[in-house]
């Protein structure tokens, strides 16, 4: 047993080094729990504090909210949309982008979001070009 | 609450006038002398997992557009009028913005209990608890506060607060709604505040957290202290607020 205790550490110990986690779920504001509490999950890995994981899942929310856009809005291809989620884990930090396929206008993030997620996240960034729509975030642990 | 023949005289007659005027500071006057009847109706919700300060809210803005919609020429009771309307307006909270996910009962008492745990942990350590910290002190497992973290956000916020019309009455919400406690440094972020109209739009408590989110710096634990309300309390409030700051920035930007 203390091999498989042992291995499992290692495991993480690779995880929290630099596992991605995928995760890939319509473009709906149900789904934003999902996309939320993956969030949440790698953070409390890493050992974020509360609040440090509430200002993530905040952060997530907001810039996903530039992914969403119009509910109705199909894929180019006439396929419900997807958001495409990749969370990767540092030693001390989370690294978080998200994509989806989207033709309607991307709406430049308010003054206000730029503020909030200043507030939030050590790096932000949401792009859009060729009927993509990309966001990325990363938050560094305090101490 | 009996009134007074005066009372209702009086209450008469200012509905009368802003029928005719417009008035806005008449308008909020109104709402005013009002709010027992607005939380009076909004308790006979409680107890449904919403939390009281919310349901009051929504009922205050039933109150508005009671004010706003009352003609008194047809001859009835202004609470006649209102409470239908009030009422709807509760219901219709709990129709379009209840559960949107089904929360188990154990995940909302876990929800509920962590915001003690957060609390003293907070104090005892001096800083914000990791996630496995609350964790053990509550006896639960990770995952469980993890879920019981989104618990706070299961149901789907929306324009809870909005006010009834667009623009012109952004001001009357925060009147109707002032429910919190007066702070001293709540002018000064009022001026600020002109700087971003849709923040204005808000209840005056969701304001000032935001204000210190956002523009201070403050983490959610300081200002839960400074506040006086528990961090998991500050947390729903700015999910909500910001819930509501994006409804409005997408309205606004919508070409129609």
């Amino acid at each position: 047993m203390v091999g498989d205790s042992e291995e499992r550490r290692e495991r993480e110990e690779e995880l929290g080094r630099g596992g991605d986690v995928r995760l890939v779920v319509p473009a709906a504001p149900e789904y934003l729990r999902l996309v939320r509490l993956t969030a949440a999950g790698l953070a409390s890995r890493l050992g974020f504090t509360f609040d440090e994981v509430e200002d993530l899942r905040i952060a997530v929310d907001e810039l996903c909210f530039h992914l969403l856009g119009d509910v109705d809005d199909p894929d180019p291809s006439g396929e419900p949309r997807t958001m495409d989620l990749v969370y990767s884990a540092g030693a001390d930090f989370i690294a978080i982008s998200g994509r989806t396929s989207r033709t309607g206008d991307v709406a430049e993030p308010s003054e206000l979001s730029e503020q909030i997620l200043d507030a939030l996240v050590d790096e932000h960034e949401v792009s859009g070009s060729n009927g993509t729509v990309t966001f990325r975030l990363r938050k560094q642990r305090e101490s | 609450m009996a009134f007074e023949a005066t009372d209702r005289h009086e209450l008469r007659s200012k509905l009368e006038q802003y029928a005719e005027t417009g008035d806005k500071a008449l308008r909020d006057e109104i709402v005013a002398s009002q709010v027992g009847l607005a939380e009076y109706l909004a308790r006979r919700f409680k107890n449904r997992g919403e939390p009281i300060e919310d349901l009051i809210q929504v009922a205050l803005l039933g109150l508005l557009k009671a004010v706003e919609r009352f003609d008194p020429s047809r001859g009835l009771e202004f609470s006649t009028f209102a409470t239908p309307t009030i009422v709807g307006e509760l219901k219709r909270h709990f129709r379009d913005k209840g559960w949107a996910v089904r929360v188990p009962r154990r995940v909302q008492e876990l929800h509920l209990r962590m915001g003690t745990v957060v609390n003293s942990l907070s104090q005892e350590l001096g800083r914000s608890p990791t996630i496995p910290e609350i964790a053990q002190r509550a006896e639960v497992s990770v995952d469980e506060v993890l879920e019981a973290m989104e618990a706070g956000r299961a149901y789907r916020f929306s324009s809870i607060d909005a006010p009834a019309g667009e623009d012109e009455d952004r001001a009357a919400s925060p009147a109707a709604t002032q429910l919190g406690e007066d702070d001293t440094g709540l002018e000064e972020v009022e001026q600020r505040m002109l700087l971003s109209p849709l923040i204005a739009s808000l209840p005056k408590r969701e304001q000032m957290i935001i204000h210190l989110r956002f523009f201070r710096g403050m983490t959610q634990s300081e200002i839960a202290a400074r506040l006086g309300i528990s961090q998991m309390h500050v947390s729903r409030l700015l999910a909500r607020s910001l819930a509501q700051l994006r409804d409005r920035a997408g309205a606004e930007a919508a070409p129609s």
